[in-house]
């Protein structure tokens, strides 16, 4: 169980950094960001665009800082079942992901957790 | 017009995938043997057919009747091969299949990690897929 762990976080890490540096570049030509709504916005637009070539399907926020992306089709699980098959197996393609948005997020200067579960197959919930 | 049954075979002859659909007659033996008999089948009319043509062709063995049923085949460079039995009065199959491969297989075994390629396909969605598709066919 440790060994897993240690695995999802070295994928997270990854994602993480390359969250950094894509979100540099996805901004090149926009304009500063008024508020954090607008860099979650950001999140669920080009940088899901740019990443998965698909907007986020859903955003809630508590406006206490939390807030929940809901994809239901998330682009790493549509191939692999529709349904409980495989569920297990879920977490270790998602850390990578989760790393994607904490390291986007970190280079506007935002430090956040990520978490992703899934209930029922190709969707996919992720809590910031 | 009817689709009976299909078979996938690997490279290696393992059958990684069989379903009926409609089928009167079993074939009286356990179902390894039979796959294996399948396997053993088509690999002898390829090499048949290849040794005895007497022109050079591109497609090699594609399909046989007999007074029943016609039998189809397609195999994807990487050797994998698709057979599929139909009644007789059924066109040929072979941009069917094609899709089976392109847009089935390779969409939900080979891009799903989870799926090892050369053991007999655990998949779910795929199953369901090739269903649906082998339903909606205007042969079925």
């Amino acid at each position: 169980m440790h060994y897993r762990n240690l695995i999802i976080s070295k994928l997270e890490q990854m994602g993480c950094r390359v969250g950094q540096s894509l979100s540099e570049r996805f901004t090149r030509d926009s304009p500063r960001f008024g508020s954090e709504l607008d860099i979650i916005k950001f999140i669920c637009k080009e940088f899901w665009v740019g990443t998965f070539k698909k907007q986020v399907d859903n955003l809630r926020t508590n406006h206490l800082g939390v807030y929940v992306i809901l994809d239901s089709r998330f682009k790493l699980l549509t191939h692999m079942s529709a349904g409980d098959q495989y569920l297990e197996a879920a977490p270790k393609y998602l850390a990578y992901t989760c790393g994607l948005v904490r390291g986007a997020l970190a280079s506007f200067g935002i430090n956040s957790v990520v978490t992703a579960e899934v209930s029922s197959m190709p969707s996919c919930k992720m809590s910031v | 017009m009817t689709i009976y049954n299909m078979y996938i075979f690997d490279r290696n002859g393992t059958c990684l995938f069989y379903q009926e659909w409609q089928r009167n007659k079993s074939s009286g033996m356990p179902q390894e043997e039979e796959f294996k008999l399948m396997y053993g089948l088509i690999f002898s009319i390829k090499s048949f057919v290849s040794r005895m043509s007497p022109v050079d062709f591109k497609d090699g063995f594609t399909n046989f009747n007999t007074n029943f049923y016609k039998l189809h085949f397609f195999e994807p460079p990487s050797g994998l091969k698709f057979v599929l039995n139909t009644s007789l009065n059924v066109e040929s199959l072979r941009e069917s299949l094609q899709y089976t491969y392109n847009s089935i297989y390779v969409e939900y075994v080979v891009k799903n990690p989870l799926c090892s390629l050369n053991a007999p396909i655990k998949s779910e969605l795929f199953k369901e897929k090739l269903d649906t598709y082998i339903r909606g066919l205007p042969a079925f």
